[in-house]
């Protein structure tokens, strides 16, 4: 999962025309679906917006090195961007909707305390094996002195690398990243789910107990397609490799805020239409 | 330093295959209606070469797309045609008979839209990035559609949503065994979304030939069509999935010696117990 | 009281089974060479130094590893539905997903090593041989123990997803895990042995991996017994905390003042991890001391 660019990236600038046009879009998508199914399904486009947006916004904090990580060149977890926040938020997703029928506050921050909880976990040990399995102290290679705990950095980067392990800013911003995705994750769950378990008696003239376990598995299926479309979004975004929120490549993030909001309302509209036409 | 990509042109032109490939994935889907047609199940396999031959389109979208190096990688490629397929395949199959043209079409759009959120507000600027995705939607939507017909039979909400279960040896009708009631669809995101990029993933390379790569995808489909197959045996009757196993086991079987053969084609060498070579003295 | 002592009893079940998952995985990933350190495998021919490892390219582990759980619980969910009992469903379809991934794993040899004609690298039919065999059954212990982790969630402890949803989730979770923790260790330690111990690898050196070691020229059978020590424990260890804290803090406390008891225990958790976490980071810069500039590190 390593394929490299073999032409330079477009850089960090913003796009104001693009984001204009993502803003009048996303106000475009909100009409059409105040028109179809003002009410629930209007709210329901709303919640999967704002949980669409908290797992474009959360996989930005997710400290990935991608390949030079896995020869501890680059600090990060060496795995894909995409995939690794895919996986600390459906771990919360799974959480998450366990606590369903809790309500929508406690769902959604066990949803997040879930993700959180499994990049906390995947961190301590990545750093584990770093320090006691290969005798490498952590150090970064975007900023001199650690942004929390003002530990300087350069003196512990080996010579011919751009730093390796988890810093404690990186370690930190895993887990604010793994909270927002299993959150935004469990949001986008609850509130099809909610939307569903509604109206979809209704349109397969079938008893709610029955249509429960479609219900479930669309909003689901739905919310893991989100996730991995945000995601995805995301990496291409921060073209592949971030260090944490010190990193200069952090400060995209209006970018990526837009393009979630308009990716995931586009989607969660189709998602409502299932059930309102 | 890490893997470059390089792009060797040649082979059979993209658009010719991306219309081969939207045909003939729309007719094989539209053979599965004749199940509806005939009230049998006998047709279903047709969605599993629907299933193939929308991955050979789809995979070489793949290899236009990566092979601008977009930084990331070939597997999210993947991820974000089958993400955005799943919600378009999803909605397109309340549309009863007319359930690929609404997929093709619901498809596009979200495709599009995505591409030109990732070319100008994520300000990745790719030629084909729009197209690409476009693309890549639609066969993803096409593709999950074909697993849907494969294992339950039809494409509308109503077949996918339905299924029976045997208790105290009577029928009863339950939602739980169904394609989407039982998470089937889960499998099936992910069977299209490794076997779409998997074939420009493990053939890129400077000698990268558009055959191989095309044999590797069909290989892929068919692989992933006995697997649906066996899974079908729990949805419809064992005739209709026996001769999907069957069709896929042929099928796959076929493809993958032509895919050895291809390789050893292609290979420098094919050495069985052999040493090191010494190439330039390392 | 009889539920909860119940519940913690699969927790238990369900923490173990996620460690030997964890542990399979990432020795599974390091005998086949997946994932990021396998950039190194395509590079080293691309430098002149040709190898016999082999060459996994099947996307990264966790859409990996969602696949073949996903696939084998959706095998076993298919056959459970035909009536068949539960324990040989299981068996039967991670048999089946371990098949489809033995595939996947000599397709992708092959397609890359035959993209390297171009560098000498040969296609080596013995190690293809020998490799994918073994690689197969430790996914085969990794797909078991999750496909049936997933199932005891779903049927002893009642959570609402359907089987393979949950194979999905939870292979996506190994591989992410199992990746993040093990790699490293395989990528610099073993593929970079003859790198000095306790330093990264400098970007000089990339593509010269080892190929020459202790029982004559490696091949990939030797890394796995090497990392296993060390990176599929750790693996092991972080898949199985992650799957048994998280079941755990819900089955014990999610009664508990409708919900936010499980909440405080989570956000608990996180604190001691961060804790641990910085007290590993400060013994290392105390305890190794920082590199000098001026010394010249290989």
């Amino acid at each position: 999962m390593s394929a490299v660019a073999a032409k330079p990236q477009a850089g960090g600038a913003m796009n104001p025309t693009a984001m204009g046009v993502g803003v009048v879009m996303l106000l475009i998508i909100l009409a059409l679906c105040w028109y179809v199914s003002p009410g629930i399904g209007l709210m329901a486009l709303i919640g999967i917006i704002i949980g669409g947006v908290l797992i474009g916004f959360g996989t930005h904090f997710v400290p990935v090195g991608g390949a030079p990580a896995a020869m501890g060149q680059a600090p990060g977890i060496a795995t894909g961007v995409a995939m690794l926040a895919a996986g600390a938020g459906l771990a919360g997703l799974f959480g998450g909707a366990w606590a369903a029928e809790q309500g929508l506050v406690v769902a959604t921050i066990t949803g997040g305390v879930g993700g959180g909880l499994m990049m906390a976990i995947t961190c301590m040990m990545v750093n584990f094996v770093y320090v006691f399995g290969m005798g490498i102290p952590a150090a970064s290679g975007k900023v001199l002195n650690d942004p929390i705990t003002g530990d300087s950095q350069k003196e512990f980067k080996s010579q011919g690398t751009e730093g390796h392990g988890l810093p404690f800013v990186s370690f930190v911003g895993g887990v604010i990243g793994g909270f927002l995705a299993g959150a935004g994750g469990t949001i986008i769950y609850l509130q099809l789910l909610t939307l569903y378990e509604a109206t979809l008696p209704v349109v397969m003239r079938l008893p709610a107990t029955q249509v429960l376990p479609i219900a479930v598995a669309m909003a689901g299926m739905f919310a893991v397609g989100l996730f991995l479309v945000n995601a995805v979004l995301t990496a291409y975004n921060i073209t592949g490799t971030i260090e944490g929120p010190h990193d200069p490549k952090f400060k995209r993030w209006p970018r990526a805020i837009v393009a979630s909001a308009v990716a995931s309302a586009l989607c969660g509209f189709v998602a409502i239409l299932i059930v309102a036409i | 330093m890490s893997v470059k990509i390089e792009v060797i042109e040649g082979g059979i032109p993209h658009q010719k295959i991306m219309i081969a490939g939207l045909v003939s994935t729309l007719v094989c889907l539209y053979l599965t209606y004749l199940n509806v047609l005939t009230n049998t199940q006998m047709f279903s396999f047709f969605g599993g070469l629907a299933v193939v031959t929308a991955l050979i389109w789809g995979s070489h979208t793949i290899k236009v797309l990566c092979s601008y190096g977009i930084g990331t990688g070939v597997p999210s490629a993947g991820m974000i045609a089958f993400g955005s397929g799943v919600i378009a395949m999803l909605l397109a199959t309340k549309f009863g008979a007319a359930a690929p043209i609404a997929a093709l079409v619901i498809a596009a759009i979200i495709g599009f839209i995505l591409g030109y959120i990732s070319n100008n507000i994520l300000n990745m600027k790719i030629p084909a990035m729009v197209q690409a995705l476009t693309e890549m939607a639609v066969v993803g939507a096409l593709t999950l559609m074909g697993f849907a017909a494969l294992i339950t039979g039809g494409f509308t909400f109503a077949t996918l949503t339905t299924g029976t279960v045997s208790l105290f040896g009577m029928s009863v009708s339950s939602s739980q065994i169904s394609f989407i009631g039982g998470g089937l669809i889960a499998v099936a995101f992910l069977l299209g979304a490794i076997a779409i990029q998997h074939p420009f993933n493990a053939t890129l390379g400077p000698g990268w030939k558009q055959d191989r790569m095309l044999m590797l995808t069909a290989e892929c489909g068919f692989l992933s069509m006995i697997v649906a197959a066996i899974m079908s045996f729990a949805l419809i009757n064992m005739g209709a999935a026996l001769l999907s196993l069957i069709v896929g086991i042929i099928g796959w079987a076929y493809t993958y010696n032509q895919y050895i053969c291809l390789s050893k084609r292609d290979a420098a060498a094919w050495l069985d117990a052999k040493m090191i070579p010494d190439v330039e003295g390392h | 009281m009889e539920q909860i002592v119940f519940g913690i009893g699969i927790t238990a079940l369900t923490g173990a089974l996620a460690t030997i998952a964890g542990s399979a995985e990432d020795t599974e990933s390091n005998i086949g060479s997946q994932g990021d350190p396998n950039s190194q495998v395509q590079l080293a021919p691309q430098m002149g130094f040709v190898h016999r490892i082999f060459n996994k390219a099947v996307a990264g582990e966790p859409p990996a590893y969602g696949l073949w759980c996903a696939l084998g619980a959706g095998l076993a969910w298919a056959f459970m539905a035909m009536q068949i009992n539960a324990v040989l469903a299981i068996v039967l379809g991670c048999v089946l997903a371990v098949f489809v991934q033995g595939v996947y794993a000599t397709t992708s040899y092959l397609g890359r090593t035959a993209s390297l004609a171009k560098f000498g690298q040969p296609v080596y039919v013995d190690i293809l041989k020998s490799m994918t065999s073994v690689t197969m059954a430790h996914a085969f212990i990794a797909i078991f123990c999750v496909v049936t982790l997933c199932h005891l969630i779903n049927s002893a402890l009642g959570h609402p997803f359907p089987l393979p949803l949950l194979g999905l989730i939870w292979g996506i979770a190994l591989g992410a895990a199992g990746s993040a923790t093990g790699n490293p260790y395989y990528g610099k330690e073993r593929q970079y042995q003859n790198q000095k111990f306790g330093a990264g690898v400098p970007i000089s050196a990339s593509g010269n991996i080892v190929r020459y070691a202790e029982a004559g020229e490696r091949n990939s059978l030797d890394n796995g017994f090497f990392t296993h020590k060390i990176g599929g424990s750790a693996s092991g260890v972080c898949f199985g905390l992650i799957v048994f804290l998280e079941i755990w803090r819900t089955v014990l406390f999610e009664q508990v003042s409708a919900g936010w008891g499980a909440i405080v225990v989570g956000i608990l958790m996180i604190l001691i991890f961060t804790v641990a976490d910085r007290y590993i980071e400060v013994w290392a810069r105390k305890n190794y001391g920082p590199y000098t500039e001026v010394k010249v590190e290989s």
